[in-house]
């Protein structure tokens, strides 16, 4: 089986799948009439695992469509997927958003932006820490003092009693 | 309507609103001329900018960021060869060749100066057409807006990029995510897995943010530790006169530019297309009407006007059904539409007589944009050159910093930061599934809207569907709604069996 008709099926059953957990959700709501809260989602739901049976349907007889010629200007298509900055950038989000009401905000931010540099800097160029620190502190003061004293929006200071 | 205009200006040339212009016109040309950020983007970063200021400052930054968005893309589609936005894809045919001939700084003010043509054409149009459509759109009941918000759906569905089946399935899908939260008319809470959080549902601004800002970040990461420093090419501004093309050169480019502007318009109005369509379309009609055909694709100044005067066309006629019914037509009025309604403000017929000076501010203020895009992309070139330059590492960890300032500061949740990070999660599957976004945007917005609108329908006729039927204009737009569908059905076929033939010649 090649690539393309594999991503196509599982492309397929994941819309299945999406659609089978909404229907799910759907039969447990509380029915009070023919018409009520339930009907758009069940339409819904219907029409979610029918059309994901028919990605699933159509994958298998799916062929990969001829390149576009056009599209040689966008250079990231030729480029592999480098999947562990992905899941690195990920986590450093993740950890980002979960220590953001306890740590703060204006630390936080330091240290998740010194770290992202670090992670999507290109293999072609050196990663320079003092730069990167830099620029880390000044974002995280500058968006942090600008949006409390300009635009009133309390970010959570967490450890600093500022 | 002319005491209002003048009311309107008087409001955006106070001190205030002037700045906030000039800055959103700036920046807006950053985000546009830079590959990867985008004009929704631009918008749902400066959103939190707005929540302090009045509704005629916030809309009026909002609209700047828009209009400098939608030109900015012309500076790399002719620097770099590569368009910053979808909306300059026909500008690279030509304004690449002619960077390479010599005739950059000429592309640039052709571009320049005929994508404030098109706003200013657009404006018009959408200052004549959008007040009397509201008066029209006032008659207009549930099943109307029923009808309207699943045409709109069904056309953004099937006229979004890629497959047929996955735009529908994308619509279908934000309409499901829309429908979490407290119910309508029965104010029962579906799927909010007894958290408080999710009562009120996903918020747009978090859906917008997570879809097109973090699920880009995360694009970027894939792809960006292999990325090379693109050469961007430099141009001199020295002994330029006026815009660096001739009286004559301007006056022969007239025609072509009214063409593309009501190509632009036309397309700009309808939901689903805008300018990142009518900019090819437009190109093409520019090259089959052309008496030098041959030229294109080689550095033809026609091609540039015919891009740059469609694109940015499609600003005041994209602005028209959001004003008059609160339909938004792509994601960057989508996302206008959070803007209004962060101020307290329902786009809509209504939206013309209870707030008709707020309306003539937003005129104002698209004109005063497109007069300082104008001003400020040409003459400031070298400065957004220089940030051309800025690298991807670096500028998209700090947007995503702001993406979550922008998330927390709608509730001061940290949970709408965590919306986020799952929206963008989505986004970057749909990346990688071939799924567009922006029928997943136009499903969720429009979605509450046709639940709403069914049952009040229902309400009205007692329960009976003909109801939808028997009104002529809501049984019109579903009749389009399924006409459209049937349509590209016969046309995906039509081209399967197309290939399928080939394949069996081959």
């Amino acid at each position: 089986m090649d690539t393309y008709k594999r991503k196509e099926l599982l492309v397929g059953a994941l819309m299945l799948g999406a659609g089978l957990f909404y229907l799910f959700l759907t039969i447990n709501l509380p029915r009070k009439g023919f018409i009520d809260a339930s009907t758009v989602p069940y339409v819904l739901s219907v029409g979610l695992c029918l059309l994901g049976a028919l990605q699933l349907l159509t994958a298998t007889k799916a062929t990969q469509p001829p390149a576009d010629p056009d599209a040689d200007a966008d250079s990231s298509a030729a480029t592999p997927p480098d999947y562990p900055t992905v899941f690195k950038t990920l986590g450093l989000i993740a950890v980002y958003v979960a220590l953001l009401q306890k740590v703060g905000f204006p630390i936080m931010t330091v240290l998740y932006l010194y770290a992202q540099f670090i992670v999507i800097t290109p293999r072609e160029q050196k990663v320079n820490h003092i730069t990167y620190i830099v620029i880390a502190v000044v974002t995280s003061a500058l968006i942090f003092f600008t949006f409390r004293q300009g635009f009133d929006l309390m970010l959570p200071t967490g450890f600093l009693k500022i | 309507m002319f005491e209002l205009l003048q009311a309107g200006f008087g409001a955006v040339f106070s001190p205030y609103i002037f700045i906030l212009i000039t800055l959103g016109v700036a920046v807006g040309i950053v985000f546009g001329a830079v590959p990867g950020l985008s004009a929704t983007m631009a918008i749902a970063l400066c959103l939190p900018l707005t929540y302090t200021m009045g509704p005629a400052a916030g809309l009026s930054l909002l609209v700047a960021l828009f209009i400098g968005a939608t030109s900015g893309g012309l500076i790399s589609a002719i620097l770099l060869k590569i368009p910053g936005t979808p909306a300059s894809i026909a500008t690279t045919f030509d304004g690449g060749p002619m960077m390479e001939k010599g005739e950059g700084l000429k592309a640039l003010g052709v571009g320049v100066v005929f994508s404030f043509l098109g706003t200013i054409f657009s404006i018009v149009a959408l200052m004549s057409i959008a007040p009397s459509l509201a008066k029209i759109a006032l008659r207009f009941g549930p099943h109307e807006y029923f009808s309207i918000a699943i045409f709109s759906l069904t056309l953004i569905a099937t006229l979004s990029t890629g497959s047929l089946l996955k735009g529908i399935y994308a619509g279908t899908l934000g309409f499901a995510f829309s429908t979490v939260g407290i119910a309508p008319v029965d104010a029962i809470r579906r799927f909010t897995f007894d958290s408080p959080n999710l009562n009120g549902g996903f918020a747009m601004l978090t859906v917008m943010i997570g879809m097109f800002a973090v699920a880009e970040v995360i694009k970027i990461a894939e792809t960006g530790r292999a990325a090379h420093k693109s050469k961007i090419a430099s141009v001199s501004m020295k002994g330029v006169k006026g815009f660096g093309f001739s009286l004559k050169e301007f006056f022969g480019q007239i025609p072509n530019a009214f063409r593309s502007g009501l190509i632009g318009i036309g397309i700009g109005i309808l939901p689903g297309i805008g300018a990142g369509t009518s900019n090819i379309v437009s190109y093409i009609i520019a090259k089959k009407r052309s008496k030098h055909p041959e030229l294109f694709g080689k550095g033809a100044v026609e091609g540039v006007v015919a891009s740059e005067t469609a694109n940015n066309a499609g600003i005041g006629s994209a602005m028209i059904p959001l004003m008059t019914l609160g339909i938004p037509g792509d994601t960057v009025t989508a996302i206008l539409l959070g803007g209004f309604m962060i101020h307290g403000i329902q786009p809509g017929p209504l939206l013309f007589i209870s707030q008709g000076a707020l309306v003539y501010t937003i005129f104002a203020a698209l004109i005063l944009a497109s007069v300082m895009m104008l001003v400020l992309e040409f003459y400031g070139l070298r400065i957004f050159i220089k940030l051309l330059a800025v690298p991807k590492h670096i500028l998209l960890p700090i947007i995503l910093v702001l993406c979550v300032v922008g998330a927390f500061g709608l509730s001061s949740r940290v949970f709408d930061v965590w919306t986020i990070l799952l929206f963008g999660l989505i986004g970057y599957g749909f990346v990688k599934g071939g799924m567009p976004a922006a029928p997943f945007i136009i499903g969720f917005i429009l979605g509450p809207m046709a639940e709403t609108n069914l049952r009040r329908g229902l309400m009205l006729s007692d329960g009976n569907f003909i109801g939808f039927l028997s009104n002529p204009i809501s049984a019109t737009f579903l009749l389009l709604a399924l006409a459209s569908v049937a349509w590209h059905l016969f046309s995906a076929l039509r081209s399967r069996k197309n290939t399928a033939a080939r394949l069996q010649e081959t």
